[in-house]
């Protein structure tokens, strides 16, 4: 049994998929969901361990060895964004049934399962998957699952802002079989590990490099990095909370992931910084990303689009680390997926709190809160102090070693401008926390605290974003193995 | 429609040989081209032909939406299950050549994953009709 | 100039012009009808080079399915598009650059169907000369399809039923139903429901938990910016697809 858990890990969701739409009932539906997320859960971190202890695990599906069959590869890189992926799951399915029954009507529940589980399982195939092509057939399903749940937002304005994603999204994913279906005229195979084999032999090819190009805007596109994260506001703030909360903390970190992986194992470095001088790109739209998108957020006046903004700043953060092209600033971008999973994903529970009592998670709609939901702003002071650096926090894990990977080139600037961003995350949160806190509430409506079933996630999330800024090591040591094991080129 | 004599007429000749013609390119996939996919498109393409010569109430009573539905569903559940099926008899996910004796296994195999294709394909291909023609036109 | 290189010129130009007529129609209904000719040439042009599984597929849902589907959609929304508000420059401009890229990305590449290409010197030759062997099956793209690669039409499989219940999620049962906070609680609202049958609504669902809602006091989007919205949660059903 356990030497199938990769294949398991993504096939387990998936079929628990069309079981949750047959079942049809809200109940059947959200149970084969919640199996669906735990078993992800339970199957990551076994892997992990594993891939820890004996290293890179192969699995050829259908006995059909690689390159001729599809390969599912994991190493550390990808089974530590396994773990990310499944554990925001696990956390937010709970979370998603109190929600959920508020924000959306009985009827499509059952179908919202559904795709709920069909978007797990296709960020999971994405991960685990060692073939080019396999990683779009996974993109679809991830990204189609994830459109349709953003449209079922309670305001009307979900339907452009899925429609805006929808054809940001397909552009992004058309560049990307673009690229791949030229990597393929090139070498003749898609098995990633074949790729990286054989395509140092036809580099001076225009058309590899076009490839990567194609590849590098298509991803770019899918990750959100300015300025091509158009789409990503309006999408994050009109979803149901649930469904924020979960892609926020997981659909734009693997596309990080697949950034690496395209980048440095298929690629391979050399080539990546080398001959295309990625960093020369990447660095300064990182950069305008942090601080632009900041400035952004502290204009906000709609608290999830002011998260929104945040998350394209610390998307910025992640391309900063991996831009260095040293094994610090990987370190950093990794570490990053992780940290920012959680307090991003604790940061818009707090918000689908607000939602489920308030009505609205606009900025004038939350004088007073502090007292009346205490529990959820404290929530959101704890995600906020994370999302600043402050240390003890996993925010702070992030910027020390993204600003050790500064200094270690010598660049004070690039240190200088992180630690600008954090102030700037300072402003934006404590705008926050000064209407909750310091203003008056309108005292003719009642508001009371969330319910446990809200509250719970929301604080282990919360929680584990002290646990992992207190004690990093675990999660430090899986992401310098994994960064050296990404800039040897090895997979 | 009661009076568009010829179009009722020659649905009615047509429908029989369209999925004739289905079932020919499922089963003949592995001799030529076809398979799975196409042949759901062209079982949806006789009832979708169906619907709009007599009327999407005829059809509905003919097809139900529920069942396209659970058409679309049970199919992945098929392919899946073929995967399956693959560990539970001691091989890998998707791995054919345990379920038979040498290629006999992989026929067996090819066979149940086309059915799965076919019966999802089918029923999403009739469901989309459904849920487009099913609705009324709301004019702003 | 071969015969098959004449039929690929006569069918790509085909292709152009009708791509172009889609983009300069504002007729909706012509558009959709273009837009099956053109998958119905690009069928065409995969025949010509012996891709005869992608023509069927291409005819079948892009000429067929996909036309009627695109047809239903135009009896919801009607078939004139409205002018665009300002010229799409951009658009073109990065339509241009791709295009560009593209052209300049393919220049290099090995010839088309050349037996000494990549493409055909590695993973291709297996499948060729082994496949028959091991799995009987002489149509070497189904064997590739439905057995060395069946994990990836596993996922195509999934592909498809996602966008059942996508549209299913939008579509189903009517005009995609609302759920609006007022007052502490939440009811749903369906599209068509007036101010006043709203009113009526929630004073029924909360038991005069609330008072019933006052003129401005209902707010169909959960609170965010009212003004960009129309007073009622109306009328808007017909815009989504």
């Amino acid at each position: 049994m356990s030497e199938h858990l990769p294949a398991l890990l993504v096939v387990v969701p998936l079929i628990l998929a069309p079981v949750a739409a047959l079942s049809n009932r809200p109940r059947a539906a959200f149970a084969a969901a919640f199996a669906g997320c735990w078993w992800a859960l339970y199957a990551s971190l076994a892997l992990l361990t594993r891939v820890r202890s004996e290293g890179v695990i192969s699995y050829a599906l259908g006995g059909w060895a690689p390159p001729y069959g599809i390969e599912l590869r994991l190493d550390l890189v990808n089974a530590f964004v396994a773990v990310t992926v499944a554990t925001i799951g696990a956390v937010v399915i709970p979370y998603a049934w109190t929600s959920v029954k508020k924000e959306i009507t009985e009827d499509r529940i059952p179908l919202f399962y559904t795709a709920f589980l069909l978007m797990l399982s296709g960020l999971l195939g994405i991960t685990v998957t060692g073939d080019v092509f396999n990683v779009f057939v996974f993109l679809e399903i991830s990204s189609l699952s994830a459109y349709s749940m953003i449209a079922l937002g309670q305001d009307r304005r979900a339907l452009t802002a899925t429609f805006q994603y929808l054809i940001m999204g397909s552009v992004g994913a058309t560049f990307i079989v673009i690229g791949i279906g030229f990597m393929y005229v090139m070498t003749g195979t898609l098995n990633m590990a074949d790729l990286a084999e054989r395509l140092p032999a036809v580099m001076d090819n225009r058309t590899i490099p076009v490839a990567f190009t194609f590849l590098t805007v298509g991803i770019t596109l899918k990750l959100a990095l300015f300025p091509l994260h158009l789409w990503l506001p309006n999408a994050y703030t009109y979803a149901p909370s649930a469904v924020t909360a979960f892609m926020a903390s997981t659909a734009t970190k693997v596309s990080v992931y697949l950034l690496l992986r395209f980048f440095f194992t298929i690629f391979g470095f050399a080539f990546a910084f080398g001959q295309m001088r990625l960093n020369m790109v990447l660095m300064p739209l990182s950069l305008v990303a942090i601080l632009a998108m900041s400035l952004v957020a502290i204009y906000e006046i709609n608290v999830k689009r002011l998260l929104a903004f945040s998350s394209v700043a610390q998307i910025g953060y992640m391309v900063l680390g991996i831009s260095f092209g040293s094994v610090l600033g990987v370190t950093a971008g990794l570490l990053h997926i992780f940290n920012h999973a959680l307090m991003k994903g604790a940061l818009f529970m707090a918000m689908g709190c607000v939602m489920y009592r308030v009505g609205s998670v606009q900025l004038s709609k939350m004088a007073g809160l502090g007292k009346k939901m205490p529990w959820t702003m404290a929530a959101f002071v704890g995600g906020g102090l994370s999302l600043i650096g402050v240390p003890l926090t996993v925010g702070f894990i992030s910027k020390w070693y993204l600003v050790q990977a500064a200094l270690e080139q010598g660049n004070w600037l690039v240190a200088g401008l992180v630690m600008i961003g954090s102030l700037m995350a300072l402003v934006y949160i404590w705008k926050v926390v000064e209407v909750a806190y310091f203003q008056e509430a309108d005292s003719d409506v009642e508001i009371r605290e969330a319910p446990l079933s809200l509250l719970i996630p929301t604080w282990v999330l919360v929680i584990a974003s002290f646990w992992f800024g207190i004690d990093a090591s675990t999660t430090a040591q899986v992401a310098t193995d994994a960064a050296e094991l990404l800039l040897r080129g090895g997979s | 429609m009661d009076d568009r004599v010829i179009l009722r007429v020659g649905a009615k000749i047509l429908i029989p040989f369209i999925m004739i013609f289905g079932l020919y390119v499922h089963f003949h996939g592995d001799y030529g081209p076809g398979g799975g996919f196409q042949a759901g498109v062209i079982f949806a393409a006789a009832f979708v032909l169906y619907a709009l010569i007599f009327g999407l109430g005829n059809a509905i009573q003919v097809l139900p939406p529920k069942a396209a539905y659970i058409c679309a569903a049970m199919g992945v559940v098929i392919y899946l299950g073929v995967g399956f099926l693959g560990i539970i008899l001691g091989g890998q996910f998707m791995d054919y050549s345990v379920l038979a004796y040498s290629y006999t296994g992989q026929h067996y195999g090819i066979i149940g994953v086309e059915l799965g294709v076919v019966t999802t394909v089918f029923g999403v291909m009739v469901a989309l009709f459904y849920a487009f023609a099913g609705r009324r036109r709301v004019d702003s | 100039m071969t015969p098959v290189e004449f039929v690929d010129i006569v069918l790509l130009i085909l292709l152009a012009i009708t791509g172009i007529a889609v983009i300069r129609t504002r007729n909706l209904f012509a558009a959709v009808m273009l837009a099956g000719i053109y998958s119905l040439v690009s069928a065409g042009l995969f025949v010509v080079m012996d891709a005869v599984d992608v023509a069927f597929t291409e005819a079948a849902v892009g000429a067929g399915i996909s036309t009627v589907l695109l047809l239903g959609t135009l009896a919801l929304v009607g078939d004139k598009e409205h002018k665009p508000q300002h010229t799409p420059i951009l658009p073109l401009i990065v339509v241009l650059i791709t295009g560009g890229v593209l052209i300049y990305g393919t220049s290099q590449m090995p010839p088309f169907g050349a037996a000494d290409n990549p493409a055909n010197q590695h993973v291709a030759p297996y499948y060729l000369e082994d496949s028959y062997d091991e799995t009987h099956v002489p149509n070497v793209v189904t064997s590739v399809l439905a057995s060395y690669r069946s994990y990836d039409t596993m996922g195509e499989t999934a592909v498809v039923f996602t966008a059942v219940v996508g549209v299913l999620l939008l579509l189903a049962r009517g005009p995609l139903p609302q759920r609006i906070h007022h007052d502490g609680e939440w009811i749903t609202v369906r599209p068509g429901t007036t101010r006043e049958e709203l009113a009526a609504q929630f004073k029924a669902e909360t038991e005069g938990g609330g008072g019933g809602p006052e003129g401005g006091g209902v707010d169909p989007g959960g609170g965010a910016d009212p003004e960009d919205r129309g007073d009622t949660p109306s009328g808007e059903g017909g815009e989504r697809g």
